[in-house]
């Protein structure tokens, strides 16, 4: 069929079953629009089909017959300049998408309006139809208001992120862009059982093996084998033709003492892990694993004050018992991987991972394979948030099939199979009770956490309360229990933000208790001369002072302003080093790190530009492949902190070597001033001395009538010490501050109660935070305090986001007088509460 | 048209949005080469015809439908988001399937798609209706029939009499509407305009745009003081809600005659917020219709 694209007109190879998305990708190569959740839903996939934006996913080929359609490779628009100046972008995926509707809505409203900024509800309004899990809401907002005054008609923009021009014209590659000559797709089989021996697998055509060694499957949605084809509609066919034999076994899908076992002696050995590295020691009790205590202080001494103050009935004495949802970390890119043997023997990868380094050590081990034989590229990755390290199962499956098959195979997830299969945040049951003496200091804490990550162990939340408000005896017990639903995985700041639900409400409690200012409250408690600071500027704040009394007000509409403070390890890889190369008048600069949305190419050009005195056409960041000097991976807020001292080495290596054509140079991270806390690395990652702190201090509004939440204000004050790239590291303290809205407020995993299949398979199901549930947002970095640290500073990404929810919890609670217990705070609860 | 006379092979296709987005594929009938069911045709006793293939995006913006049914165009205005209403049409909005999550599992089978139980029933309650007529509990999910309810608009199927848009819907737990497979939606019919009315559109979500509704309302109020009003999320079909209309006329405050609303619900012990919810949207679209302007 013909079709106008970008101008040019098109002879499209379509079907009348195909959708606009896939004949654009996969029949023309134009990779610009993207598919995320295939439901119209997300707007990734936005196209103008004669002037007006519509969602390619669910468009029919033979809707676009004749027509004209513009994608994001055929825009040229000054919002897309806007975007770039504003920083209205992390990771990029969703941004083609936004860009295309963003145009149409600018032109729209000037030739209405003239050249004027829009009131945020009516682009809230046009750009409903999109959403940003990273969380960018805040740069594109500024982006489109300054596209609307006129402000990016003409003239060059300097971008806030070296590849935000790639990025606001659909040029940057991802993975699941990534397309050979002669590629396959393959498919993944998955269990439809919770719990079952798999007797047969009886699959038509090439097929990979996924089944652990004992042929259990033990969650719904458990990978079983793997299918390829050359295309995905064949694969599927395949997929979906197959005939598994299951011999059923009773599964655990509550957390009852009774519930079937999930595990026996032998296997629970094997049971992976929620937690980042390590499991914690515990025995196991039925499907409940632990406790932990190994984080408590004085143990007996807590409990023992405790149990008095209970005898006693101490009004200082709070207790009470929270509870978190199960949240899933959704990156709008998919787990994809487009695996290649080459004729050589060696493996080359394109693979949407947040540890392209780790991804090549991995793959090189389990295919037993010199390690110089592994390439990975990761060039541009639409988000991780924790759940994409090391080799997951797309990438075995990928791996395994071309080589079975002779063909480079490309395996990306389903928006369900990421809903269900690729990582999450377990769900939480806190029992926490903290102890205030005469003096209103902190006498005893305890604190119980039953993490519940499906089949994995490893929940890390108590053990968080171990280095917070000072030394006072404390017992921290962490438990899991396990169930036959999916595994959790290390999710942004993992471990943190239950405790914080539980244990910054409790304080909050506690500030009512003794009439104290809860800030006040909190600066006394606590010892970290970082987080002083950031309570002095809180407390000074307008928005802090004119809050008003918890349950002063009586209308329907109640302001509550409320905070939280948040604390955080220091991590880093201290290995990492930086190759600077000058090839003809342009300094290249390498290390085997990526770029996942923190902003870390702009980190390194920003360091050379300074250090080397070059504009910005001379400077070019490769990152986003393996097989060069080491470079961090993306994970515990590390990157940055990382990369950037090795990068100023660099550069003044290359500048006392001088710049001729061909020099190349290796600068490394210097070690910190007092070394690590601990010995040596593990997995590349060393803990550093000193904690990073947060605190956030957020207003809503709550209808008491519709039961809902809205957030007005927030601000948020970062203790990470120096801030190498100013507006990325905004935007990611920003878009932290809307995952944790989400958290509070809409995000929540349901799974079947019979079956064990996760319910919430789309994203209008999974209910992520959208543009107009954007605060206002003013990020505060306290940049003092970190001298020791080769740099002067330390990671943000995962502090900036841990407390955010228990900040929105205390705001409601200012503004009703209920506490909510339960995550997230929903309609239905919210009205329950404070009709109770 | 061939289509008119054999009943097509293949599943008719409007904008393709909800369709497009359900398991199982074509062949498809593309709606959109008819010619005809396409835009608004005003009448001689001033009342609008609307065709089957107009946009939900068309509706929302039409100057004339604004003044003359302002329940309808605030409803089309407020419902999904800009890209799906530039290209999903009232009759795709009217006969589209229903959006309970099992339905739309391919892990699940039900009443809905050949099965003979309900999973929900037994599971994820949350969301299902609290008016409980039928052994399916998905809430209806088309917000414009609920906005032409308070019109008693009709339909227009070919081959048959206009009849009233609310006898698409029954209680039957195989369909999300009446009309047999290959019959055509050509129109909507709407009543004279009354001048001078005024409406207003609620829906209850966690977030502030694009979600589905967890109890959505619309009002319609006529300077003769006549209200109408009818609610969706809450039930099988959209519901047109004499009682508390009635409750109006006889001179009730409005938070007494909107608490009528519930009178029917029969709530789980997953749902029974939703009883709160819909007398509360119930009194937010009277107070919005009615409040001074
Ligand atoms: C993100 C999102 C949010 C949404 N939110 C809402 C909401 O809040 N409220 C709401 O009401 N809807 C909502 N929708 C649903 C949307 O309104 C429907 O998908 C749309 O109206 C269907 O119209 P269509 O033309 O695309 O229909 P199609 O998908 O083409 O068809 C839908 C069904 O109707 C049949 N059909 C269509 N036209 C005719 C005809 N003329 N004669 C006979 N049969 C016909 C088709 O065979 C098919 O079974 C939402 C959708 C999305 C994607
Ligand atoms: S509520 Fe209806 S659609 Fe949902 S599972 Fe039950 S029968 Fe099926
Ligand atoms: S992929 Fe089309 S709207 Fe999400
Ligand atoms: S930048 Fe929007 S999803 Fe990452």
């Amino acid at each position: 069929m013909k079709i106008t694209i970008n101008g040019v007109p098109t002879e499209a190879d379509a079907g009348p079953d195909d959708v606009v998305v896939d004949v654009l990708r996969d029949g023309l190569g134009l990779t610009g629009a993207k598919a995320v959740c295939r439901t119209g839903v997300c707007g990734a996939c936005t196209i103008k089909v004669d002037g007006t934006p519509q969602v390619s996913c669910l468009l029919p080929a033979t809707a676009v017959e004749g027509r004209a359609v513009v994608t994001a490779e055929g825009l040229d628009h000054p919002v897309q300049r806007a975007f770039m100046a504003h920083d209205g972008l992390q990771c990029g995926y969703c941004t083609p998408g936004f860009v295309v509707e963003a145009a149409a809505f600018v032109d729209a409203w000037r030739e209405e309006h003239g050249d004027v900024a829009p009131p945020r509800e009516r682009i809230a309004a046009a750009m409903a139809g999109h959403l940003c899990r990273c969380g960018a809401y805040a740069g594109i907002y500024a982006a489109i208001e300054a596209a609307c005054r006129g402000e990016h008609d003409s003239g060059t923009t300097t971008p806030a992120r070296v590849e935000a021009v790639e990025k606001v014209t659909g040029r940057a590659r991802y993975t699941t862009d990534i397309r050979h000559d002669g590629q396959w797709e393959g498919v993944i089989i998955r269990s439809t059982r919770a719990h079952a021996l798999v007797t047969s697998v009886d699959v038509d055509g090439t097929t990979v093996d996924l089944l652990p060694p004992d042929r259990i499957v033990r969650y719904a949605g458990q990978p079983i084998a793997a299918v390829a084809a050359p295309t995905r509609r064949e694969a599927l066919a395949v997929a979906e033709a197959a005939r598994i034999g299951y011999e059923p076994l009773p599964a655990a899908l509550d957390d009852t003492p009774g519930a079937p076992p999930v595990y026996d002696e032998r296997t629970r050995k094997k049971a992976p892990s929620s937690g980042e590295g390590l499991t914690l020691p515990g025995g196991w009790n039925g499907n409940v694993h632990g406790p932990f205590t190994g984080a408590s202080r004085r143990a007996g001494t807590a409990v023992k004050r405790i149990e008095a103050a209970r005898r006693r009935a101490d009004p200082l004495l709070v207790t009470g018992t929270y509870t978190t949802a199960v949240q899933v970390h959704t990156p709008l890119e998919p787990h994809a991987c487009v695996a290649r043997w080459d004729e050589r023997g060696d493996l080359h990868l394109h693979l949407s991972t947040q540890t392209v380094a780790m991804a090549a050590e991995r793959a090189a081990k389990r295919w037993k394979l010199d390690a110089n034989r592994v390439h990975v590229v990761a060039e541009h990755v639409g988000g991780g948030f924790g759940a994409k390290a090391g080799i997951t199962v797309e990438t075995v499956a990928a791996v395994e099939l071309a080589r079975a098959c002779r063909a480079p195979v490309r395996v990306v997830l389903s928006r369900a199979e990421e809903l269900t299969d690729a990582g999450n945040r377990p769900g939480t049951r806190a029992g926490i009770a903290l102890l205030a003496d005469e003096k209103g200091d902190l006498s005893a804490l305890a604190v119980d956490v039953h993490g519940r990550g499906g089949v994995s162990v490893g929940s890390a939340v108590a053990l968080h309360a171990r280095l917070v408000y000072g030394t006072a005896p404390r017992r921290l017990r962490d438990f899991d229990v396990v169930t036959n639903e999916p595994p959790g995985t290390p999710f942004r700041g993992p471990g943190a933000p239950p405790l914080l639900w539980a244990l910054e409400q409790a304080v909050d409690e506690m500030a009512h208790r003794l009439e104290e200012d809860p800030i006040a409250l909190r600066r006394r408690w606590d010892g970290n001369p970082k987080r002083r600071a950031l309570y002095d500027r809180a407390a000074e704040l307008p928005l802090w002072r004119d809050r008003p009394r918890t349950g002063s007000q009586t209308g329907r509409h109640r302001r509550g302003v409320g905070v939280a403070a948040a604390n955080w390890f220091y991590a880093v890889s201290p290995g990492t080093e930086v190759e600077l190369e000058v090839e003809d008048d342009v300094v290249v600069a390498r290390t085997a790190t990526q770029d996942i949305g923190t902003g870390i190419r702009s980190v390194i050009a920003g360091i050379l530009r300074e250090e080397l005195g070059l504009p910005a056409d001379r400077i070019r960041v490769e990152i986003g492949r393996s097989g060069t000097v080491p470079g961090p991976a993306s994970l515990g807020s590390r990157t940055t902190t990382s990369v950037a001292p090795a990068a100023r080495d660099a550069a003044r290596r290359l500048r006392a070597q001088g710049m001729t054509s061909g020099t190349k140079v290796v600068g490394k991270r210097r070690r910190d001033r007092g070394g690590y806390v601990t010995p040596f690395a593990v997995q590349g990652m060393a803990i550093g001395r000193g904690f990073s702190g947060a605190v956030h201090v957020t207003e809503v509004e709550v209808d008491t009538r519709m039961g809902t939440v809205r957030p007005l204000r927030v601000w948020g004050g970062i203790a990470t010490g120096h801030i190498y790239a100013d507006r990325p590291a905004r935007n990611q303290c920003e878009g932290g501050i809307i995952q944790g809205i989400g958290y509070a407020l809409y995000e929540e995993r349901h799974v079947d109660p019979t079956t064990g299949t996760v319910l919430t398979a789309n994203l209008e199901d999974y209910r992520i935070p959208g543009i107009g549930d954007t605060p206002e947002m003013t990020i505060h970095f306290h940049q003092d305090g970190w001298d020791h640290v080769n740099g002067r500073g330390v990671g943000l990404g995962e502090v900036s986001t841990i407390g955010v929810a228990a900040s929105v919890a205390n705001a409601v609670h200012n503004a009703t007088g209920w506490r909510p217990h339960d995550l997230p705070i929903r309609p239905d609860r919210l009205l329950e509460g404070i009709r109770a | 048209m061939t289509i008119f006379e054999n009943p097509p092979h293949g599943r008719l296709r409007a904008g393709g949005t909800d369709l497009m987005s359900l398991p199982g594929t074509g062949p498809y009938v593309d709606l959109r080469d008819l010619p005809g069911p396409s835009g608004v045709t005003w009448q001689p006793d001033g009342s609008a015809h609307i065709g089957a293939l107009t946009t939900i995006a068309e509706i929302a913006r039409d100057e004339r439908l604004r003044a003359a049914y302002p329940a309808l165009t605030l409803t089309a205005g407020a419902l999904a988001t800009p890209q799906i209403r530039a290209v999903a049409t009232i009759g795709g909005n009217l006969l589209q399937r229903n959006r309970c999550s099992y339905f739309r599992n391919p892990a699940f089978s039900c009443h809905q798609n050949g099965g003979d139980s309900c999973p929900a029933r037994d599971g994820l309650g949350l969301y299902s209706a609290v008016i409980d007529t039928s052994p399916c509990v998905a809430p209806h999910p088309s917000s414009l029939a609920m906005a032409l309810l308070v019109y008693a608009a009709e339909v227009e199927v070919h081959g048959r009499s206009p009849f009233p848009v609310g006898s698409l819907y029954g209680s039957d737990p195989t369909r999300d509407h009446l009309l047999d497979p290959g019959e055509i939606l050509l129109a909507v019919h709407l009543p004279p305009p009354v001048a001078g009315e005024r409406a207003a559109y609620h829906r209850a979500t966690s977030r502030s745009e694009a979600e589905w509704p967890l109890v959505e309302a619309v009002a319609r109020v006529t300077p003769d003081g006549a209200a109408a009003v009818s609610v969706g999320g809450v039930a099988r079909v959209p519901l047109r809600l004499p009682e508390v209309e009635q409750a109006l006329a006889a001179g009730e405050p409005m938070e007494v005659a909107a608490g009528r609303a519930a009178s029917r619900c029969a709530p789980t012990a997953s749902n029974g917020y939703k009883v709160t919810l819909l007398t509360a949207t119930v009194l937010e679209v009277l107070e919005q219709a009615t409040a001074p302007s």
